[in-house]
């Protein structure tokens, strides 16, 4: 079984902790959804070319902040995530994709005004 | 749990003109763990110590807590060795080959090694002195595979074997880790093995180790950083391994280190990007 998680060339964010972001949004946005079986650690570190140190931390991250849980024995399935969690994960999400896109603006040189400008007209493009 | 699986200690072998080890090694439990090298840089050597196939002149070497040189303990049984250790039967037919084998380990799994062989596409009633160099390479797998063992020694096990059968071993090789329990030493120079198989990698070099990693360390220190410019002092820098001049770049192998010292010689930093495995892998292998 593969699920959509890649790691990035240019982050120099730990492997674990996109992997992490990664299943967390796939789980939040109802792709993956509750009960739904993932990869084992071993299959998911040679899908990602790391190793199962890495995946492993991942996993337990996520078990340990209720999104996923393993049953001896059968593997690691997606929970049912509470209300506030998803809510908390949602936020974050976005925020870091936001925090992305800005740093990226003030890396080619744009100004706060500048950078607001896009912003504004992102969201009327996309709410209007 | 972390169990050591393996433990070589101080392990040497002297030829005419190749000196092996001092080696010292630990295999911990569900790790697959990858040898790579160049050519005669003494990965098979390592291997068949391991097997005892050849005897160390010094040094220890421990299976499961037990001492190689014990020859009442049971570890053996435990290995799944794919080398060349076939050749020596060739006059045999495949089935004969099982039929001597399969006595030899009280753990032999008859069923595995029926479904192997159907999946694999092997005949049986073949001499293995005809079979291809891929057939045979194959063939060895499924014999290191199908008395269940603990611990896999695979020695370039995919060399010259096609690409559906590499991907079937791949497949075998992940399914067999599956429990967490069990080890693997992999010798290859195939990279892909090495990105979707390798935990850990251990580079040699004449006989001797000369690098060992966890793989994800290779994400977080190897880059390439594209620079404003360049500076004597980053140039003869020891982390730099390697620089171009025009667009001005540098690659390392401590990223958060050297761009402390970039910033210190004020050069802006305007990308950077982590290093492919077979990139990485050429360095190390070349640079000793």
């Amino acid at each position: 079984m593969k699920i959509p998680v890649h790691v990035s060339e240019e982050s120099r964010e730990p492997i674990y902790h996109q992997v992490e972001t990664q299943i967390k949004t796939l789980i939040v946005s109802g792709q993956l959804l509750p009960e739904t079986p993932l990869p084992s650690i071993r299959a998911l570190a040679s899908d990602l070319g790391c190793s199962v140190i890495t995946t492993r931390r991942a996993y337990q991250n996520l078990e340990a902040s209720g999104f996923i849980k393993t049953v001896q024995g059968k593997g690691t399935f997606v929970r049912e995530v509470k209300q506030e969690n998803m809510e908390e994960t949602k936020q974050k999400v976005v925020f870091d994709a936001f925090e992305k896109a800005v740093e990226q603006g003030i890396q080619v040189g744009c100004s706060e005004k500048e950078i607001n400008h896009i912003f504004t007209n992102v969201m009327k493009k996309n709410f209007e | 749990m972390q169990t050591s699986v393996l433990e070589v200690k101080g392990v040497k072998k002297g030829f005419k003109k190749f000196h092996f080890g001092p080696m010292n090694f630990e295999l911990e439990q569900g790790m697959i763990v990858g040898l790579v090298g160049a050519n005669g840089s003494g990965k098979s050597t390592f291997l068949r110590l391991l097997m005892s196939i050849l005897k160390e002149d010094d040094g220890e070497i421990w299976f499961f807590g037990q001492n190689s040189f014990d020859d009442q303990s049971d570890y053996k049984e435990k290995i799944g060795y794919a080398g060349e250790l076939l050749e020596g039967y060739d006059f045999l037919t495949i089935k004969g080959i099982k039929n001597l084998i399969s006595h030899w380990y009280p753990t032999w799994n008859e069923e595995k090694f029926t479904e192997l062989v159907k999946r694999y596409r092997i005949d049986i009633d073949e001499k293995f002195s005809k079979c291809s160099k891929g057939t045979k390479k194959k063939i060895d797998f499924i014999f290191a595979l199908a008395h269940d063992p603990q611990l896999l020694l695979l020695d370039e096990p995919t060399a010259g074997v096609d690409i559906v059968s590499q991907g079937k071993m791949k497949e075998d090789l992940i399914a067999f880790m599956e429990t967490g329990e069990r080890s693997i030493v992999l010798a290859t120079h195939t990279v892909d093995e090495v990105n979707q198989l390798c935990d850990e990698i251990i580079v040699m070099n004449q006989g001797r180790i000369t690098n060992t990693f966890y793989k994800d360390e290779i994400h977080d220190n190897w880059g390439r950083i594209w620079v404003s410019h360049l500076t004597g002092k980053v140039k003869n820098h020891p982390n730099v391994i390697q620089y171009e001049v025009n667009p001005p770049q540098i690659v390392t192998n401590d990223v958060s280190n050297v761009e402390d010292v970039l910033q210190a010689e004020q050069i802006t930093i305007n990308q950077s990007q982590r290093l492919s495995m077979e990139e990485v892998l050429e360095f190390l292998i070349e640079q000793e």
